[in-house]
Formats: structure tokens, sequence, C-alpha cells
């Protein structure tokens, strides 16, 4: 199979996904006890109301016709309107996303910037302190519930020293960018940012960077006792080229794969990393909905959270195999 | 199943290394605390005690500024004054904004914690383990079938879905009575443990996928193996070679999955629990969100304790996980379940 085939045959196969996730969610809907119309209507609505409420949402087709208008609408860009905050849920969804994939981008660059040089140290000086060090640090990391370690952050660095906000967004990072061209103050802004993203980066962060260790760690080992680098020994090349440019570089192929199969953990966790430090994300808007009982919004961001992840896998595994060619044979 | 050889791994494996003991004496600890709640736990969990509320832990002391109205020279006024709160012997780890018992607490909270992430784990691997094997061992379009529900419900984060599930369906409990109470062991205790039912069967229903994998993925590599076809040739229907001699085969990765499974659930309970999702009020995750509104008026042990419960089961349970998986098979991936 060429490279070009195996690029098409992974986006059709993403495209099945993203249709199961739709329908999963379509399906949700049909789940609930309390039926969308009790969300909507009010508690001492007459039969007729209540009606008239089915029939404007369209609750009173049957199930095939309410599924086929679903996706119709879907592909054009309607997920329909809130039931609370009376707005396209489209337009509220893409609103939140931005902050969360700030967020998510933020805690990734503090987990792999740690992660990759502390994984590559422990493994090259196993079983000495530095090893030891690193492997208790990753093992807490695992084990840390993130929404906790966020308010110890919170009690730490926000109650006690006063360095940090705690709670909202700040500025986005557009903003920060924006500043240079509009001749703002550069620093002032940066640091504002910093002020609202670094705690919650951190909290999100840390399960990661546990786990990019632990991986990094092992790949390395494993790969430091094959023959190639015993032959780039041998050749005299030097240690560091032989680590970073030979062993780390086939240790992170397979760091990659585990950590797009992960980004649903990552997303989870900015849902309640966000409610921690009310980061106006999608993650707080998920809870909004499921309190409030707004299932369109709910349904929108479900929506968006699973394609999302789709997409991340089907270009992990292209890059993958862009890297690996041996993989499109698979 | 398990020969002498793997318990012989087991036990080399187990002498080498400090962090298998110290994991294995963790969950040997919680376990206990969980099961021997109503002796270790010294109050009851859920009495309320207002007139020591929030009182620190052994070892420290709280400065507060309390109001009170007094009467001055035939007058009512407000006097602020600073007040030294000093802990309590009674109450080791303080107590909390109502003025329970913090141990008694974190004492109970292991039970909720225990009994969701093993009962979870059971369910996840009654579902995903079948469904798995079948798959791997008839291929075709069962398998195709696994594979895709395999990969839309992986879309979904555990979190996200179970928050989703559990906001749908409601918070159902389920009071199981405590026998050494019912028992009249210990009379002031709570008489019945909630276990919160639907977030069992959500974190089944969110993590089966995970040993559909694995399973799926021995089946494949095993239902090729020499005895499997010697088998076949003689006879055997598919259901008894997968029972007889493909599970027992595949038995050591599932295994070594439910230990991290375990954890991961643990740490989806406290999650839900403390989102308000959780359908008991006796749980680390549950008292972490309690003791968040302390933290900026001072009192920082409501919200640190638990969470260090939940971080000392869960890297109990999580060296075990690495223990059995060194000893078992050192070939299996070590990074499976979701947080």
């Amino acid at each position: 199979m060429s490279f070009g085939r195996f690029a098409l045959k992974r986006s059709l196969q993403g495209i099945g996904v993203v249709w199961g996730v739709v329908t999963v969610v379509f399906a949700l809907r049909f789940v609930t006890p309390g039926s969308a119309i009790n969300a909507v209507a009010p508690l001492d609505a007459s039969q007729e109301t209540r009606q008239a409420i089915a029939a404007e949402l369209g609750l009173d087709q049957p199930l095939y016709v309410q599924y086929g208008q679903y996706i119709f609408d879907l592909l054009r860009g309607d997920m329909g309107q809130s039931y609370i905050k009376g707005q396209e849920v489209t337009a509220l969804v893409f609103s939140r996303l931005p902050a969360t994939v700030e967020l998510a981008v933020a805690a990734s660059v503090v987990a792999i910037v740690l992660a990759i040089p502390l994984g590559v140290i422990s493994a090259t000086r196993r079983n000495e302190p530095v090893d030891y060090g690193a492997t208790l640090l990753s093992l807490g990391g695992i084990s840390t519930p993130n929404f906790w370690l966020g308010i110890m952050l919170i009690l730490i660095f926000a109650v006690e020293f006063n360095i940090f906000n705690t709670s909202g967004r700040g500025v986005d990072v557009g903003d920060v960018a924006l500043s240079v061209v509009n001749a703002e103050p550069f620093v002032g802004t940066l640091l504002t940012w910093l002020a609202y993203i670094t705690l919650p980066a951190i909290a999100l962060g840390t399960y990661f960077m546990a786990l990019i260790t632990r991986l990094t760690r092992s790949g390395m080992l494993d790969e430091l006792s094959k023959g190639y680098v015993q032959a780039a020994r041998a050749k005299g090349l030097p240690r560091t080229l032989i680590r970073y440019k030979h062993a780390l570089r086939n240790t992170l192929i397979p760091v990659i794969t585990v950590l797009g199969l992960q980004l649903g953990t990552l997303i989870g966790g900015a849902v309640i990393t966000e409610a921690v430090f009310s980061w106006p994300g999608l993650g707080t808007l998920v809870i909004e909905s499921i309190n409030q009982r707004d299932w369109p919004a709910l349904q929108g961001s479900l929506i968006v959270i699973g394609t999302s992840f789709v997409l991340v896998n089907i270009l992990v595994d292209v890059v993958y195999a862009y890297l690996d060619p041996e993989v499109v044979n698979d | 199943m398990v020969s002498s050889r793997v318990i012989r791994n087991l036990k080399k494996e187990f002498r080498g290394s400090g962090l298998a003991k110290l994991g294995l004496a963790l969950v040997v600890l919680i376990t206990l605390t969980a099961v021997f709640a109503p002796f270790i736990a010294p109050h009851n969990p859920t009495d309320q005690q207002l007139d020591q509320s929030e009182l620190p832990p052994i070892g420290f002391s709280e400065t507060t500024e309390r109001t009170t109205s007094q009467m001055v020279d035939g007058e009512i006024q407000t006097v602020t004054e600073e007040v030294e709160i000093t802990a309590d012997p009674d109450h080791v780890f303080g107590t909390d904004g109502l003025g329970r018992d913090m141990f008694s607490r974190v004492v109970y909270g292991a039970r909720t914690s225990l009994v969701v992430g093993v009962l979870g784990t059971v369910l996840a691997a009654s579902i995903g383990v079948p469904v798995g094997l079948l798959a791997g061992y008839h291929r075709g379009r069962v398998d195709d079938a696994l594979m895709r529900i395999a990969d839309v419900s992986l879309a979904f984060p555990s979190l996200v879905l179970a928050v989703a599930l559990i906001g749908l369906w409601g918070r159902a409990a389920v009071d199981v009575p405590d026998p050494f109470v019912v028992a009249g062991l210990a009379p002031e205790m709570p008489e019945s443990f909630v276990l919160p039912i639907t977030v069992v069967i959500v974190v089944g229903l969110v993590n089966w996928v995970w040993f559909a994998r694995v399973a799926r993925g021995e089946a494949l590599s095993l239902r090729g193996q020499e005895y499997v076809k010697a088998s076949r040739a003689l006879g055997a229907d598919d259901n008894t070679i997968i029972l007889r001699h493909i599970l027992p085969n595949a038995i050591t990765p599932i295994i070594v999955l439910g230990t991290v499974q375990v954890a991961a659930i643990i740490l989806l309970e406290s999650s839900l629990s403390f989102l308000g999702f959780s359908g008991t009020t006796l749980s680390w995750g549950f008292d972490i969100a309690q003791g968040r509104d302390y933290v900026s008026s001072g009192q920082w042990w409501i919200a640190s304790i638990p969470g260090l419960a939940i971080m000392l089961s869960v890297i109990g349970i999580n060296l075990l996980g690495d223990w059995l998986r060194d000893a078992l098979d050192p070939g299996i991936e070590g990074e499976g379940g979701a947080a």
C-alpha cells in the first residue's frame, strides 16, 4: 500500500468513527428519563403546550426522521439551539473551544519539556539517585488526582504566596500576540496571561509529564541496548549524538502514538481542571449543560470533543506512517 | 493458569524490589482499613458537632478572627478578636466545616474508593473480556464491528462520558447494611454503606473497551497455536476452546490490566464525586470538593488530607501493577487505562 492510499484509508475510517460518535450522541437523548420537553417546558405546562414544544423541537416525528434531520443539520454546521443560553450551539461550542485548546496545549508543553529530558537522563543514569528521583516523581504524577493537585497549587501559590490568579482566563494567547502589533506593553500582557494559565497548565500537565517520563525511560532503555547503538558507539560517535539523535528519535515514535490515544485523558482532565480554575472552556460548558439539562449544548460539546479526538489520531497515524513506512504494510 | 513458574517469578521480583513491597503494604493497609472501617474510625464519620468544627490536625494550630457580640457598659458591641484554635487529640486529622472527624471520614472513604474501584473493574472485565476473546478468536465481521465500537468508545474521554451518562441517568445509590454494625459490634457507626451504583455501572461501561482490546489481542495471537489447532482437530467446539485454551493463557495480561484499572477507576470515582456526580457523600473526592471552599480561609487540611489518601492508594495499586507486570510478563505494555 502506498503512503497516499494509507492516508486515504485512515481518513475514511475516521469518517466512519465520527459517524459512530454522532450516532451515540444522538442516542444519548433517548436514554434520558427526563425527556427534552421537561427541560424546556414550565412545570405546570398544559398538555397542549407540551405538544407544541415537542412539535417545535421536532420530537413528535418518527425516530428515523429525527435522526436524518439531525445528521442533515450537522452537515450544515447546525447543532441546534441551546435550551438555556438561547444561543446557537455551534457558536457556543466554538466560542469555548479555543480556551480548552489553549489549556491543553499549554499543559502538553509543560509535560513534554520536562518529561523528555527527565526520561532520557533517567534511562542513561539507570539506578543512580537521579533515576530514583525521576521514578518516584513520575509514580506520584500518574497517581495524583489532577483536581486535587490544582487545589494544592492554589493553596500554596495563590493563597500563601499570592503569586498567581486562580479563577478565569484573563487574556488569551491571541491578545499576547496582538499586544506586539498594537504596541501595547507586551511584557505586561504576557505576565497577565502567565498569571492565569500557569497553575491550571501544571495541574493538567503533571499526569502527562509523569506518563511521558515513564514511556521515554523504558523506551530509551530498550533502544540503548540495541545493536545499532553499540555500532555507533564502536564507531566513536559522541554519546550525546547517539542518545539524542539516534536513540531518542526511535523512542519518540511509539511515545507519540500513546499520547494520541491518551488525548481523551487530556480532554477529560481539562474538564475537571477547568472546573477547579473556572476556566471558561468546553469542560465548564459540559458540566453547566448537564446541570442545567441543556441537552443540545451537551450534545454539541460531545460531538466536538469526539471529533477532535478522531482527527488528532488520524493525524498521529499518518505522521507515524510517514516516519515509519513499515506501518503502512501492517 | 497459575503455574509454579509464575509463582517463582512473582517471589523473585518481590524480593528484589523495595517498591513492590511498598505497593503491597499500601494495598493491604487500605484494604484492611476499608473492611474494618467501623473498628478503626474513632467517630461516626457523618456525626456533625458544630461546636467542634474546623479543628486543625494534631501538631497544628490556627489563628482566626472571631466576631462576638458582648455587653460593654450596658451596650451591645461587636468585638473582633484573634482566636488561637488548637488541635484536639480526639481528632487526629482535625475536623471539617461541620465538625465531622476527618480521620473517620478518610477511613470510611477508603471503602467507597475500593468498592467502586474493584466492582467497576470486575464489571468492565466481565463485559470486555468475553467480547474481546470472541472477536479475536472468530475474527471477521464480529471483530470488525468490535473494533469500530471500540474506536467510537475511545473517542469520548472516560470522565466526559461518565459525567454525561450520570447526568442523564441520575445518581442512584444502594444502602448496603454494614455487617459489623448489624451484629452490634460497632453500634455508634453508620448502619449502612452507601454504594453509588450508577457510578459503578457507568465506570464499567466506560472502561470495558480496554479489556476488550487486550483480550482480543491475546486471542488473535493464541488462535494459531498448535494446541488450539490440535484441540479443534479433536472436535472441540469453539466455546470450549476459548474457555479451556485461550482464556487461561490470556489471563496474565488481563490481570495486569485489571490492577491498573482499579487505580484508574479510583481516580475516576474521585473526580466524579468531586464534581458532585457520585450519589454518596462519604468519599474522598466529595470531601476535597467540600474542603475547596475552605482553602482561601486557611483550613487547608480539609481538602489536603483526603487527596493524600487517594494518592497513597493509587501509588500502592500502581506499584502492585508494576510488580505483577514485571514478574508475569516482561513483554506487556505498561500504560493501559485512563484516568
